[in-house]
């Protein structure tokens, strides 16, 4: 008797395979003692977040300039001869940016430009070859069908687009089916244009757009964060420029839009960080250690 | 003590095998030897759909019912109800009995069963994170019908406050009981070993959750370092391949023996062959294959996670943490151990016998159900405003559910009164012994040959 009673006052371990004089359903003092809350939550800063939102709304600027260079060459007022120089002058601007960038330190830049230069020169004669077939290629299609085609793939385009990536030289799943997605846009609109040099404008133009600007944000990105300020003030301007002889009413969704993206989200973001609660502890699924790790 | 009627429900049983599946099966059986009567309500498995027997008279309903994904019935709310109201009369149940959170059969059961007026008792048998989308959904389904539950059981300490954050309850409420393991059926066997050598034995389901990475790692280094050290791998997965591509990169398929999907039932045949046993996983609530292991005698490394580190005591176990190094260690400190002072197997066996049965378990989970049928009754507006604490929109649309699953439960009742169902005759358990023990001895009377000895053994 005098055992038992002793035993009783033993102290309740967290085991399993010893009888213990508690009930099944005790709750010891050390209940939930490994859990963890909140151990990976980082603190936002306004100014940083706000930055860092500047990569969605340049890219949402990028949208609005290729819908309106598409509009101005679809009613005539933009000749294709004129966008063929405007691409080609800005594609050697950004390329000379982004060789100094990318090629800063690199010794092979050599062998790397001249497998730049080849590829350029290939996927242009392709494009200048393939333009009548894209050009005739969703012609059948209604126009309705087109334009809704057309805002959905859009829409894809900047779903799937990655805002975070930092590799300049490499694109990774998702932002392929966006680069995709953009790109059969403009096949899709280049249905609806007059003549074969139309189309060849609008999809290099594309190339521009959907494939070279976002690799030349970011590496331009990469050298200092305040380099995106730059653009966004060169972008917005250029974009509410060509929109305003089509729609005020879109200029003005647009401005509004952009201020909410860029200064209201990031408020609302870390107004929203406090309700955050993340829960860690024994049961979690382990993460294996890496070699050589402790 | 109070006799009671009680019916398992859950996805998972007979003759899918499992950690779940063995437990019900288990647990019935010594209920129904300590007096209650027990049924199992499942879903259909293949072409075996109606009712089934089992040892000891455990009755076996097989509901047909549509799948969705590994053996978990499609969740329809509502239409298991008009059947398993038609069981719950017949048989007379007084206790639900719900296993395994993924089953949505059980989710279903436990909630008809509120609305009807019977306990209901829930067992988790699994850990749960709270980051990834299917986690999040689980879990609130799970807080949803344990919003109105008696008790719950939870399968280790760390499996205890896992649920209890998940479902947000008053952890008075869920008590622990361990699983446990038939000793009988894993009984060691020295001479099965390889003379010479040391033998590491792994068996688990080859998945990412099991470590399957964590072995790949590991195997090569350890042959590396031990030149008499050789693995047996019993289990099936998608991860196989990696084992396999891990044999031809170093060369290993001579020491590295890949036996495929093993039966439960073998397993000990494969258990005993080994010195060490090795368990990598990620994861895990209890870890049965740990216990199975210890008492064939083997001595067992593990990495530290969940409930692991509750389930045996520090001189049967090392501990690692999840990476390739502190394995590495620990398992080279095992091989150490068996080279120098290796344990008895046999004690090893008796220890874990005395740790783990499943009497011992059914006595727990009995005491679980003679609390509950103390509990006072609820009416709906008591269970109502349970379910309202959900949240502040997921608790308006619990209550509807539950409103109107009562309707259904009063349309029911109008539509085919309990009256007019039949009472199922119940199995007379101690007759059935009776016929046993007379058998036994008749036939022992008759032939005196060793085999009637192990038969006896089986019944008591």
């Amino acid at each position: 008797m005098s055992v038992a009673s002793f035993s009783a006052f033993q102290p309740w371990k967290k085991l399993l395979y010893i009888r213990q004089d508690y009930p099944d359903n005790y709750v010891d003092e050390s209940f939930l003692e490994q859990m963890q809350k909140n151990v990976n939550v980082r603190t936002h800063y306004y100014w940083t977040v706000a930055h860092r939102t500047c990569a969605v709304t340049q890219h949402i600027s990028s949208i609005m300039v290729f819908t309106a260079i598409f509009v101005h060459l679809y009613s005539g007022l933009l000749s294709p001869a004129t966008l063929l120089i405007i691409t080609a002058v800005s594609v050697f601007i950004g390329y000379a940016i982004w060789d100094i960038i990318v090629f800063r330190q690199r010794l092979k830049a050599a062998i790397y430009r001249g497998r730049i230069f080849k590829s350029a020169a290939l996927l242009l004669a392709i494009l200048i070859g393939l333009t009548p077939v894209l050009k005739t290629l969703t012609k059948e299609i209604s126009s309705d069908t087109v334009w809704t085609l057309t805002v959905m793939m859009i829409l894809a385009n900047l779903v799937f687009h990655d805002y975070s990536a930092q590799d300049v030289l490499r694109v990774r799943f998702p932002d392929s089916l966006s680069i995709n997605a953009g790109i059969f846009a403009s096949v899709l609109l280049s249905s609806r244009l007059p003549s074969n040099m139309h189309v060849l404008g609008l999809m290099l133009f594309a190339i521009v757009t959907f494939v070279l600007f976002p690799m030349f944000r970011r590496g331009f990105r990469n050298i200092s964060p305040r380099n995106d300020l730059i653009i966004i003030t060169l972008l917005s301007p250029l974009t509410v420029a060509l929109f305003l002889p089509i729609s005020l009413a879109l200029v003005n969704i647009y401005l509004i839009g952009m201020l909410f993206i860029n200064l209201i989200c990031p408020y609302w973001l870390i107004h929203a960080q406090k309700y955050k609660s993340e829960i860690r502890g024994p049961w979690d699924e382990a993460r294996i250690g890496r070699r050589g790790s402790s | 003590m109070r006799r009671l009627n009680i019916c398992m429900v859950s996805d998972f049983f007979y003759p899918n095998m499992g950690g779940v599946e063995a437990h019900i099966y288990h647990l019935s059986q010594r209920l129904v030897r300590r007096g209650h009567k027990v049924i199992v309500v499942t879903h259909n498995y293949g072409r075996r759909a109606g009712v089934r027997y089992l040892t000891s008279g455990v009755k076996v309903y097989h509901i047909p019912h549509w799948l969705v994904y590994d053996q978990v019935s499609l969740p329809t709310v509502y239409s298991l109800f008009p059947l398993f109201r038609y069981i719950v009369v017949r048989e007379r149940i007084d206790v639900v009995h719900g296993h395994g959170a993924f089953s949505s059969m059980c989710h279903e059961a436990i909630l008809h069963a509120r609305t009807m007026g019977l306990r209901a008792c829930f067992t988790d048998h699994s850990l749960f994170g709270f980051e990834d989308a299917s986690s999040i959904l689980t879990n609130k389904l799970l807080k949803f019908t344990l919003s109105d539950i008696d008790h719950v059981i939870c399968v280790s300490h760390t499996s205890k406050e896992n649920t209890v954050l998940r479902a947000s309850l008053d952890p008075l409420q869920v008590s622990v009981i361990p699983n446990a393991v038939v000793a009988a059926d894993f009984r060691p066997n020295s001479s099965a070993r390889e003379a010479g050598k040391i033998t590491i034995v792994i068996a688990s389901r080859l998945v990412y959750r099991k470590g399957v990475d964590l072995m790949v790692a590991v195997i090569p280094c350890i042959c590396a370092q031990f030149e008499d050290v050789n693995f047996l791998i019993a289990g099936d997965g998608p991860k196989r391949t990696d084992l396999e591509q891990m044999q031809d990169k170093y060369g290993l398929q001579d020491r590295v023996k890949l036996l495929g999907a093993v039966d439960h039932a073998r397993v000990r045949d494969v258990l005993v062959r080994g010195h060490i046993f090795l368990n990598t996983s990620l994861t895990e609530a209890f870890c049965i294959a740990i216990v199975e292991a210890a008492c064939c005698g083997l001595l067992v490394v593990s990495t530290r996670v969940g409930g692991v580190p509750e389930v045996l005591p520090e001189d049967m176990v090392l501990f690692a943490e999840p990476d390739e190094k502190d394995l590495v260690s620990s398992l080279s400190r095992a091989i150490e151990t068996i080279r120098t002072d290796a344990p008895n197997p046999l004690r090893f066996h008796q220890r874990v016998k005395d740790m783990y049965n499943w009497s011992d378990v059914a006595e727990r989970t009995e005491m679980v159900y003679d609390t509950i049928m103390t509990d006072p009754h609820l009416s709906l507006v008591e269970r109502l405003q349970r379910y309202h604490e959900c949240g502040v929109y997921a608790g308006i649309l619990a209550c509807m559910i539950v409103a109107l699953d009562y309707l259904i439960w009063l349309f029911l009742e109008w539509l085919l009164p309990r009256e007019d169902i039949d009472v199922s005759p119940a199995f007379n358990h101690d007759l059935f012994l009776e016929i046993c023990q007379k058998k036994i001895t008749t036939r022992n009377d008759n032939e005196t040959k060793q085999g009637t000895q192990e038969t006896k053994g089986a019944f008591i």
